[in-house]
């Protein structure tokens, strides 16, 4: 299995005609890690939203690939299957399908007509992964998100990542709402993922994720675009002089989105 | 057209004849068809039946041709789970079975007309006692012509174990059908029965098919009542099912609906007995151009009676339903309390619902009376959701949508009968 890469050129994207991303670059390679760091406000969500297919989200210009694929024509749903995750920030509940017959439909699909997996190696495979994220038994006959908790929420996103194993996954602000124990399982599972075969976009407010998960990029996110790239340093920076020290470094008064003039 | 304002309707007399009847039963049949007749096809709240026409012809004698394939599947099914069923195909009996276990027990399982031979004063006594003729022009058809009906006596004390069945099949030879069960459940008994009227092939316009249940509950008895229907083009349907409730009885019918056809339908618990109390809970998928106007009607007159409905309807194509949820506190029903919860899924855009909860309390000590009503669409954060994992938008609606409907698939007492509704329902999805 080849190494996979994400490529992102010059993306635009609005909401509402209100143009949020303004032209990002960035290229993402398996095995790599690339946190995209940023105050509030700032078109990191936007990024992440976009790339996964969301309709409120247009792409106005420029080109994604992945594996030389164009991302941007296909549905949401191809996107999955070709190999696009994002963990999301809200995910959304669904009443009365449980989330052990999504996981096995989501990874089914995934693998494709004819490629199905075994009920019984399905479960025995979902049983050792939510053993490994600390995840009760019980959550598998529960309805989807349905009830959870903001973390349960968040390590059923993980546990899906780590079922669906993806080529690209997008953890989209994973850390909140996350105790200190729930973040370094979180950390544990994109670690153990790690691996030529998987490039990861993790956005974030902070670095506390990041002392779990040591990325080989941190690119900072300002007013729609990636204002600064550096190594793991570049968090580190962040996290001892805020965000206002970069600013001011840049020449930057609002870092928000619209208010660049 | 149909035979107008003829005190002595041929239709009744050829019954009478057929079966042998006794007078009072062919006085309260041509009683009920005089009030038939005189009565007009009305204009509901939400239902216009007065250019529906009422095509009323002689009633056969025989049907031809073997069970459709739901037939064949709910009486498989029937067999599975013990055994005890009667199978009427286009008003004819065609086949009674009740165990001998139950049979011991004094258990009756007969279809009505024998029912009337062998224990007339026990159905004189309950018939037309429930859903009498002059509630409606479809009621008082029904009283006076049905044929094809099923009586259940469950003595005091008893508990049947397995649910008995009733399969009502109706093919263009039954010209509407006209089937009324009765269902009589003494004191401290217990009782599970599962109902369907389906149809096989193309049926007649202008025609009405009219449906009435019969059940009436003793103090402490307990009865489950699940009732399919799969109405299709052509008639105009309706159904009309009533329990009456004596002291601390309890009642859940479980509704199921899967439907192209006109239909309109009631479902009501008298809760008579202080104690009693009642749930429905009802589907519906509706497709084609199908019209429902479904009322879950709860009346309480007991103390501390109690009643919950919970209504879920699905529509679409250019399907049109009005759920009803109805509660009403008798003046006396003191600390009665009841809940509703209405839920309409649109899919597609010329689909419509409408869900209407009405409370009308009389009673000023209730101890709580709650609803809670929703119309709309699948949400689109939900499909996307399921998507951005893989899965294909028509898959990740279906699965949406049987999240809304298995849990109440899933209360039917008879698993070959979820199995069959959930195959229907998958196929009308897809």
């Amino acid at each position: 299995m080849s190494s996979p890469v994400l490529t992102i050129e010059d993306l635009r994207v609005s909401v509402e005609d209100k143009e949020i991303v303004k032209g990002l670059s960035l290229q993402i390679k398996g095995g790599e890690i690339h946190a995209v760091m940023g105050p509030n406000g700032t078109g990191k969500s936007t990024l992440a939203s976009a790339l996964m297919g969301h309709p409120a989200y247009s792409v106005t210009s420029g080109r994604v690939t992945l594996d030389g694929e164009d991302v941007l024509t296909m549905s949401v749903d191809e996107r999955a299957r070709a190999g696009l995750f994002l963990a999301m920030q809200y995910p959304a509940e669904v009443s009365g399908v449980s989330n052990a017959n999504f996981l096995r439909t989501a990874l089914n699909a995934r693998r494709g007509e004819g490629n199905e997996l075994p009920v019984i190696k399905f479960h025995r495979l979902l049983q050792q992964k939510m053993k490994d994220l600390n995840i009760d038994p019980s959550f598998a006959e529960r309805y989807l998100n349905e009830g959870f908790s903001g973390g349960e929420k968040k390590r059923n996103e993980i546990l899906q990542m780590s079922l669906l194993e993806p080529k690209i996954a997008i953890l989209d602000e994973i850390d909140s709402g996350l105790d200190i124990d729930a973040l370094k399982l979180v950390a544990d599972a994109v670690n153990q993922l790690r691996s030529p075969q998987t490039g990861f976009l993790i956005i974030t407010h902070y670095q506390r994720l990041l002392q779990y998960i040591v990325p080989d990029y941190v690119h900072v996110m300002m007013q729609g675009r990636i204002v600064k790239s550096g190594d793991k340093t570049l968090a580190e920076y962040l996290e001892a002089n805020g965000y206002d020290t970069l600013k001011r470094e840049l020449g930057i008064v609002d870092e928000t989105v619209g208010a660049e003039a | 057209m149909s035979i107008e304002t003829s005190a002595h309707s041929p239709l009744v007399a050829d019954l009478a004849r057929r079966f042998q009847e006794p007078p009072w039963l062919v006085q309260r049949r041509e009683r009920a068809f005089v009030l038939y007749a005189s009565m007009p096809s009305p204009k509901l709240e939400e239902t216009d039946l007065r250019n529906r026409p009422w095509v009323v012809e002689s009633i056969p004698s025989a049907t031809t041709g073997g069970a459709g394939a739901a037939a064949q599947a709910l009486l498989e099914g029937a067999k599975a789970a013990g055994g005890a069923y009667v199978y009427v195909r286009d008003g004819v009996t065609i086949e009674t079975s009740l165990p001998r276990t139950l049979a011991e027990q004094g258990v009756v399982l007969l279809d009505l007309h024998t029912a009337i031979d062998q224990h007339p004063e026990r159905v004189r006594r309950y018939l037309y006692s429930v859903v009498p003729a002059e509630e409606s022009k479809w009621a008082a058809l029904n009283a006076a012509l049905w044929h094809g009906g099923i009586f259940v006596h469950v003595p005091s004390g008893v508990r049947v174990n397995s649910p008995i069945h009733f399969i009502y099949e109706e093919t263009m030879a039954g010209k509407g059908g006209l089937p009324r069960s009765l269902v009589v459940v003494e004191d401290r008994a217990s009782l599970s029965f599962a109902e369907a009227y389906l149809c096989h092939g193309e049926r007649q316009e202008g025609v009405v098919h009219s449906a009435v249940t019969e059940l009436v509950v003793g103090a402490d008895a307990n009865v489950t009542a699940a009732c399919l229907s799969r109405y299709g083009k052509g008639p105009t349907n309706f159904f009309t099912r009533r329990a009456k409730l004596a002291d601390n009885a309890s009642v859940d019918w479980v509704i199921g609906d899967v439907s192209d056809g006109f239909t309109v339908g009631l479902v009501e618990s008298r809760l008579e007995g202080p104690g009693s109390k009642s749930t429905t809970r009802g589907f519906g998928l509706g497709y084609g151009r199908q019209r429902l106007d479904f009322t879950a009607s709860m009346d309480h007159f007991g103390h501390h009676s109690a009643s919950d409905i919970t209504l879920l309807g699905v529509l679409r194509g250019r399907a049109n339903s009005t759920y009803r949820s109805s509660t009403h506190i008798e003046r006396g029903a003191d600390e009665a309390s009841s809940e509703q919860h209405d839920r309409m899924l649109m899919l597609g855009s010329r689909a419509r619902a409408d869900a209407i909860p009405m409370l009308l309390i009389d009673e000023n000590d209730v101890q709580r009376c709650g609803h809670a009503a929703s119309v709309g669409r699948i949400d689109e954060n939900q499909v996307y959701y399921l998507m951005a994992r893989g899965i294909p938008r028509a898959e990740a609606e279906r699965m949406i949508i049987w999240g809304y409907l298995q849990p109440l698939v899933d209360v039917l007492p008879v698993e070959p009968w979820r199995n069959e509704v959930a195959s229907w329902i998958d196929g009308e999805l897809n």
